[in-house]
């Protein structure tokens, strides 16, 4: 307050702050390949006045410790497209491998294992080949070999799509551990934080926090909701408690209807984890509805070809001369659902294939001709096979390019937002080499100072004295 | 001057879109900037010069046109996201910007502390 070691006071103060700043700065540097630090800058208060007879006099600067420069809503929403574009990400990979069982028509001969539209043509080509010589017991032999490779691919292609479900389910099951090992983290990082800083960023301990909801974001949908003296609430994006402050919540699992299911708190919560996000949600919608779907074109397919293609055989009469029972060419199948994996072909004598019409004689070729017009008539789901066939495959493509869009513009918006959280969080060297040249300046500065206040000090006290006081 | 500008419409127009969306997810400014001037030119030569007009090119024009919808779609989510970031990109600017103010924090009436909020310090920003 206007003396000489009220300066004194002031300018060590200054010195301090200055030192400690330094000590952030040199902080920051030391960190600048750790993953997850965020920068940390040095917070300047400065003190209150101090009033001598109406006069304001400063009483110094005050450092209060580095401030961590993050920013919670551009995280949020960082961890938000994260999650979408993990779930996409996810979606993606199960789709592809659920479209490369499903080549488009590739219009060779040769019978490629699971190209199923060429196979159908095929087929019912056998029976148009047939119509010329109803006889001929190759070409008869050659509609049972056309019909086995229709029924291999259909239900090799049905087999394949199973495993890829189970594949799937079995993904999704090891996401549960790591999700409890990190909402178990949180819940612990939570306590700490809220004991060591309830009014302030907690600097590492948050950074690890942030690093943890990072990752957990990338596995399953969440929402976040900050709560008193720097807590946080997590939940899945339907609510359900995963972390409440210091305590976390176990997911676990158990089968349903033959697949896992997800439970927190004693509810299933599967269906919502499947709309929310993350690797889980990605992995369930794949196996709870884009497989299921495929799985359900199949099976449509195969019930209605093999019943149409059996009823017409039964219908009319095979070379044996029987008239009207015939057999079946196709295992029938009691249900649409599980067609496609049961799909077989269960004639073994060619001379069972009734390609003369009911009571016709065995010369006659009507029969293989009502065949071969199955091709063209619209009996599975209102459309012709092949088309039918053909729509299925187009449906899947799309949804593919569709998932594909999504992930792309995710994947864009990530990159945005994560480009935007370094440019604020992560450690630049260049800024941090200015901020330690401003430092270093100040700290000279506040060096001369206190020298200067030595010497006046020194002259003060040796103010009428013989001896001199240094 | 017609089949040069007939030679720059040629390749461009896909991998156009496709780098629109990069350096759109890059927030590179600069560079939309450049293909939003290179947009301008095709839609200029597409009306003036003279070897467009013909219909063979128009019609290869639209061939390409085709070929770049599922790029333009991707083009048209990163635009959507993009909208959707802003908000938190125009906060981030103003924390960059470094609104510094000037506050006073007082304690029952006393005057305790006086100091500078600087840019990029949060805690007098937003709701965090």
């Amino acid at each position: 307050m206007g003396t000489i070691s009220a300066a004194f006071g002031l300018i060590s103060q200054a010195l301090d702050a200055d030192q400690s700043a330094l000590s952030i700065v040199s902080n920051n540097v030391g960190n600048a390949n750790t993953p997850g630090y965020t920068r940390e800058v040095p917070d300047w208060q400065e003190n209150a006045p101090i009033y001598v007879n109406g006069v304001a006099y400063g009483s110094g600067v005050s450092q209060t410790g580095p401030t961590s420069i993050r920013d919670k809503v551009l995280l949020e929403r960082l961890n938000q497209q994260q999650q979408l574009s993990s779930a996409s990400s996810a979606r993606l990979t199960a789709l592809d491998n659920v479209q490369a069982l499903f080549p488009p028509d590739s219009g060779t001969s040769s019978a490629s294992a699971g190209d199923i539209g060429s196979d159908i043509t095929k087929f019912f080509s056998s029976f148009s080949s047939l119509e010329s010589n109803p006889t001929d017991n190759a070409l008869r032999q050659q509609v049972l070999s056309s019909a086995t490779t229709l029924a291999g691919d259909i239900s090799n292609a049905a087999a394949s799509l199973n495993g890829q479900k189970s594949a799937l389910d079995q993904d999704a099951s090891g996401v549960t551990s790591q999700v409890n090992a990190l909402t178990g983290a949180i819940a612990q990082l939570n306590q700490q934080i809220q004991s060591t800083s309830p009014n302030a960023d907690a600097g590492t301990l948050e950074d690890q926090r942030q690093q943890d909801i990072g990752a957990l974001s990338q596995l399953v949908g969440i929402n976040q909701t900050t709560t008193e003296n720097n807590g946080l609430t997590i939940t899945t994006t339907s609510g359900a408690l995963l972390v409440s402050e210091s305590q976390s919540f176990q997911m676990t699992t158990g089968p349903v209807a033959g697949v896992t299911h997800f439970f927190l708190g004693g509810a299933d919560v599967t269906a919502s984890l499947a709309s929310g996000g993350g690797e889980l949600g990605g992995d369930l919608t794949a196996r709870d509805q884009d497989i299921p779907n495929a799985l359900s074109s199949l099976d449509q397919l195969a019930y209605n070809v093999s019943t149409q293609v059996n009823t017409v055989n039964n219908g009319g009469t095979d070379l044996a001369g029987d008239n009207g029972g015939a057999g079946d060419i196709f295992f029938q199948p009691a249900a649409v659902a599980g067609s496609a994996s049961t799909m077989a072909v269960v004639m073994t004598d060619p001379n069972h294939i009734a390609a003369a019409g009911l009571g016709l004689g065995t010369g006659d070729n009507s029969n293989a001709v009502a065949m071969a017009n199955l091709a063209n008539q619209t009996i599975v789901g209102g459309a012709t096979p092949t088309n039918f066939y053909s729509n299925f495959v187009t449906t899947l493509g799309s949804t593919v390019s569709g998932v594909q869009t999504d992930n792309t513009a995710q994947a864009a918006s990530v990159t945005q937002l994560q480009t935007q959280n370094n440019a604020l969080s992560q450690v630049s060297l260049d800024d941090e080499a200015s901020s330690m040249q401003v430092l270093e300046r100040s700290y000279q500065a506040a060096s001369q100072v206190f020298t200067l206040l030595n010497t006046i000090m020194a002259s003060a006290l040796n103010l009428g004295e013989q001896t001199t006081v240094t | 001057m017609g089949e040069q500008a007939a030679d720059r419409v040629k390749p461009a127009l896909r991998e156009l879109v496709v780098e629109a969306s990069r350096a759109l997810a890059r927030l590179d400014a600069d560079r939309l900037e450049e293909l939003a001037l290179t947009c301008q030119v095709l839609n200029r030569d597409m009306h003036c010069a003279p070897v467009l007009t013909g219909a063979g090119t128009r019609r290869d024009l639209a061939g390409e046109a085709r070929e770049a919808v599922a790029d333009l779609a991707v083009f048209g989510r990163v635009l959507d996201a993009t909208r959707a970031n802003l908000h938190v990109m125009c906060r981030l600017r103003d924390l960059r910007q470094g609104r510094r103010e000037y506050v006073s924090e007082r304690t029952a009436g006393e005057l305790t502390s006086i100091h500078w909020i600087g840019p990029g310090t949060e805690s007098k920003h937003g709701n965090n």
